[in-house]
C-alpha cells in the first residue's frame, strides 16, 4: 500500500464572492523511500497541495489516506498529532523559532509531546551530525547562514522519525552553491536514510536530481513525462532538453 | 513536566524578545503599582494614626457602662451610674485588659461674669485617663495645670474647653476676676454649681464635640452628688488585634447589668471614614489595575501579530491549540508577576522611606499635627502581586485564544 493515497482532492476558496479553485480532483500515489518532486508555475496548486498532504489545510472534496490512517474530518487536535508523528516540514523561509538555539529547535517537536533525556539528545546529535551542524548546536538561529538554517530546518523535520517530509520550495531563498548542498543532503537522507520527501519547488536544478517528478497545472495533475520535461525545459529556457533520471509510470 | 519547563522557557524568552515593548509595560505596571502600594501604605499610617489618636486619646479600647447607657447616650443619664470601684476591680482581673479610667458624661453649663454657654463635660480622672489614654495630653493645650504634669502644680478645679467655646468666654473672662462656675442639674434633678479655672485648650475630638469640656472626675462627682460613682469606664487592652475576645471576656464578668462597646461602636466617624477611604482606594486601584492589565492585553495582542508566522510554525510542527493558549498566558503571566513585583517592591521601598521620617498631617479630627508612618503589610504586598500576575494572564486570554485560532496555512502565511 503507498504511503499517501490523494483521491479526487479538490480545494476551493472563497474570496469575496468570488469561487477560486486552486485543485480540481488530484489523484497522487507516493510509496515509501520515493523522492518525489511535485512542480508547476506559480498558481498552479502545488503549495495548497503540499498543505493538504500536510494536514496544514483541508480539502473540500476528495479523500486521504496517509501511511493507512484516513485523513478525514479529524480535529485540530487530530491533526496536529498526526503532523507531529508522521510528517516533517522544511519551508522556504526556514521557519526556525528564533528565541531557541539550534539544539532547542531541532528537538522541539519531541519536546512538545514530552520526550527528553538521554535518549533524545544523542538523536538530536546524531542528526545534527548527518546535517553537517554539530559545531551549531548552541547558536541561535539569528547567527547561522541561509544554508545552516535550513539544515535546522530540515534536522527538525527528520527528528520525530517522519514517515514523509515535505519541502516546499526550499531552495528558493538560497544561492546556487548552498542549494545544491541542501539537495545533495536530501538526496543522501533519501538514500542512505529512505526518508521519503515530496518538494514543490521553481527550482530546475532539484529536478535534475528527483526520481520522480509531477506536475501540475490548473490545479490538476498533468500525468506523464512529456508535461514534466515541458515544464523543466520551460524552466530551463526554450530549446533545452532534460531527460529525467525516473518518472511516475517507470517506477509502476 | 518537560514540555511545561520548556515551554515555560520559551515564554520566558519571549518576554525578554522584545525588549522595548517588554519593558513600557513592565513601566507601565512598575509605576502603577508602586503608586497603589505606596499610597496604601500612607493611607494604613493614617488610619494607624487615626485609630491611635481615637482610641489612645479619647474613647479606650473599649468602654463600660449600665446597659442602656449607650441607647440614650445623647441624653448622658445620669441615673444608669454605677460604683466605679468594684466594677473597675473585676475589670482589671479580665485577662486582656491593660487599665481602667472612671468617668462621668454630663451635659451642663459654664458662667463667667455674665456670660453663660452651655456645653458637654467629660469628667475623668487625671492619673488614671494617662494610663488608658496616654495620648490625651496631644490634643490638648496648656494643660499641665490640669493633669499636674511637668512639674507643674496642678490646679483642683481645672478645666479644659475646646477653642471654639475658649473664644466665646474671653471677653467675659477679661472683664471679670471672679472664677468661672460650673452648673450643673445633678443626679435628682436639682441644679448645683462648683468653682471652675479654664487653664487650657482641648482640641475637636470628633464630630460634635464642638462645645466640650474636660473636667476633673472629683469635681464632677461633687457637682452632680455623685460620690464615687460614675457612668462610664474607659478600658485599655494589651492588644487591639484581640479586641473582640476582650470584648466577650469584659462581658462575661461584668454580666448582664452593664454593656461593654469596642471604640469602633463608640467612635463609628472613624470606623465611616476608614470604610470610605478604603473604597475610594480600592476604586482608584481597580481604575490602576484595569489600565495596566489593558497595557499587558495589547502587548500580547501584538506579539501575537509579530509572531503569526512563529505560531503557524509551531502547529506544523505539532503543538495543539491549548498549548499555544498556554504559552501566551505564560507570557503574560511573567510579565504580570515581574511588573506586580517590581511595583510592590518600589512601592514597599518607598512607603518604608517615607515612613522613616513620618509625614505631618493634620487629622480631619483634630487641630494639632500628626506624624504618621507609612507601612505595607506583607499579605497587601502579595495580594498585590497576585492580582497583577493573575490579572495579567486573565487579560492575555483573548489574545492567547486569537492565537491559538490561526488556521496553520494563514499564519505560516503570516497571517
Amino acid at each position: 500500500m503507498a504511503l499517501l493515497q490523494l483521491r479526487g482532492i479538490e480545494k476551493s476558496y472563497e474570496l469575496g464572492k468570488t469561487v477560486v479553485t486552486a485543485l480540481r480532483g488530484v489523484d497522487l500515489e507516493v510509496e515509501a523511500g520515493e523522492f518525489t518532486v511535485v512542480m508547476g508555475p506559480s498558481g498552479s496548486g502545488k503549495t495548497t497541495l503540499l498543505n493538504i498532504i500536510g494536514c496544514l489545510d483541508r480539502p473540500t472534496g476528495g479523500s486521504y489516506v496517509l501511511d493507512g490512517e484516513a485523513i478525514g474530518d479529524r480535529d485540530f487536535n487530530d491533526l496536529a498529532d498526526i503532523r507531529n508523528r508522521k510528517i516533517g516540514f522544511i519551508f522556504q523561509n526556514f521557519n526556525l523559532i528564533p528565541v531557541l538555539s539550534v539544539r532547542e529547535n531541532i528537538e522541539f517537536p519531541c519536546v512538545i509531546r514530552g520526550e527528553g533525556g538521554a535518549e533524545l539528545n544523542q538523536r538530536v546529535e546524531a542528526i545534527a551530525r548527518d546535517v553537517g551542524l554539530t559545531d551549531f548546536l548552541h547558536h541561535k538561529p539569528d547567527e547561522l547562514s541561509g544554508g545552516q538554517r535550513q539544515r535546522v530546518a530540515i534536522a527538525r523535520a527528520l527528528v520525530t522519525g517522519p514517515q514523509l517530509v515535505l519541502a516546499d520550495e526550499p531552495t528558493a531563498n538560497l544561492d546556487s552553491k548552498t542549494s545544491d548542498q541542501i539537495i545533495d543532503l536530501m538526496l543522501a537522507l533519501n538514500r542512505d536514510k529512505g526518508v521519503t520527501f515530496l518538494f514543490s519547488t521553481h527550482d530546475p536544478r532539484v529536478m535534475e536530481h528527483a526520481r520522480r517528478v509531477v506536475s501540475i497545472h490548473d490545479g490538476v495533475i498533468v500525468d506523464g513525462t512529456a508535461a514534466a520535461a515541458a515544464d523543466v525545459a520551460r524552466m530551463h529556457g526554450a530549446g533545452t532538453s532534460f531527460l529525467l533520471p525516473y518518472d511516475a509510470a517507470e517506477r509502476r | 513536566m518537560r514540555r511545561t519547563l520548556s515551554l515555560l522557557r520559551i515564554a520566558l524568552r519571549n518576554v525578554l524578545r522584545n525588549r522595548r515593548r517588554t519593558l513600557i509595560t513592565l513601566a507601565a505596571l512598575l509605576v502603577g503599582v508602586s503608586v497603589m502600594v505606596s499610597v496604601r501604605g500612607v493611607l494604613n499610617g493614617l488610619q494607624s494614626a487615626l485609630v491611635e489618636n481615637v482610641v489612645k486619646g479619647q474613647t479606650g479600647a473599649l468602654q463600660v457602662h449600665r446597659k442602656g447607657y449607650r441607647q440614650n447616650v445623647l441624653a448622658s443619664p445620669l441615673t444608669l451610674d454605677f460604683e466605679s470601684e468594684p466594677i473597675a476591680e473585676k475589670a482589671r482581673a479580665v485577662p486582656g485588659v491593660q487599665a481602667v479610667a472612671p468617668r462621668i458624661a454630663f451635659g451642663g453649663m459654664l458662667a463667667v461674669g455674665d456670660e453663660t454657654i452651655f456645653l458637654f463635660n467629660q469628667a475623668i480622672d487625671p492619673a488614671a485617663e494617662l494610663k488608658v489614654c496616654p495620648k490625651r495630653g496631644a490634643a490638648m493645650h496648656d494643660a499641665g495645670k490640669f493633669f499636674g504634669a511637668g512639674g507643674i502644680e496642678q490646679v483642683a478645679d481645672a478645666v479644659l474647653v475646646t477653642g471654639e467655646l475658649e473664644k466665646a468666654l474671653r471677653p467675659a473672662m477679661a472683664k471679670t476676676k471672679d472664677p468661672a462656675a460650673l452648673l450643673a442639674p445633678d443626679r435628682d434633678g436639682a441644679l448645683s454649681g462648683e468653682n471652675a479655672t479654664i487653664v487650657g485648650k482641648v482640641d475637636l475630638s470628633g464630630p460634635g464635640d464642638r462645645k466640650l469640656g474636660i473636667v476633673r472626675l472629683d469635681v464632677a462627682q461633687r457637682l452632680l452628688k455623685m460620690e464615687g460613682r460614675v457612668t462610664e469606664l474607659a478600658v485599655a487592652v494589651d492588644d487591639l488585634s484581640r479586641l473582640e475576645q476582650t470584648k466577650a471576656a469584659l462581658q462575661q464578668a461584668l454580666g448582664e447589668g452593664y454593656e461593654v462597646h469596642t471604640w469602633e461602636e463608640i467612635a463609628s466617624f472613624v470606623v465611616d471614614i476608614r470604610n470610605m477611604q478604603n473604597a475610594l482606594l480600592s476604586l482608584v486601584a481597580a481604575v490602576f489595575m484595569l489600565l495596566m492589565l489593558l497595557g499587558v492585553a495589547n502587548t500580547m495582542l501584538m506579539s501575537v501579530l509579530d509572531r503569526t508566522r512563529e505560531i503557524g510554525t509551531m502547529m506544523a510542527v505539532g503543538v495543539r491549540r491549548q498549548t499555544i493558549v498556554a504559552l501566551f498566558l505564560m507570557e503574560a503571566g511573567f510579565i504580570g508577576a515581574l511588573g506586580g513585583s517590581l511595583g510592590g517592591a518600589l512601592g514597599w521601598g518607598l512607603s518604608s522611606w517615607l515612613s522613616a521620617d513620618g509625614i505631618s498631617l493634620r487629622l480631619p479630627t483634630s487641630d494639632v499635627p500628626y506624624v504618621i508612618h507609612p507601612f505595607v503589610p506583607v499579605q497587601y504586598l502579595a495580594a498585590v502581586v497576585a492580582i497583577a500576575a493573575t490579572g495579567a494572564v486573565l487579560f492575555a486570554l483573548y489574545p492567547a485564544w486569537r492565537a491559538s485560532r490561526l488556521r496553520p496555512v494563514e499564519a505560516l502565511a503570516g497571517g
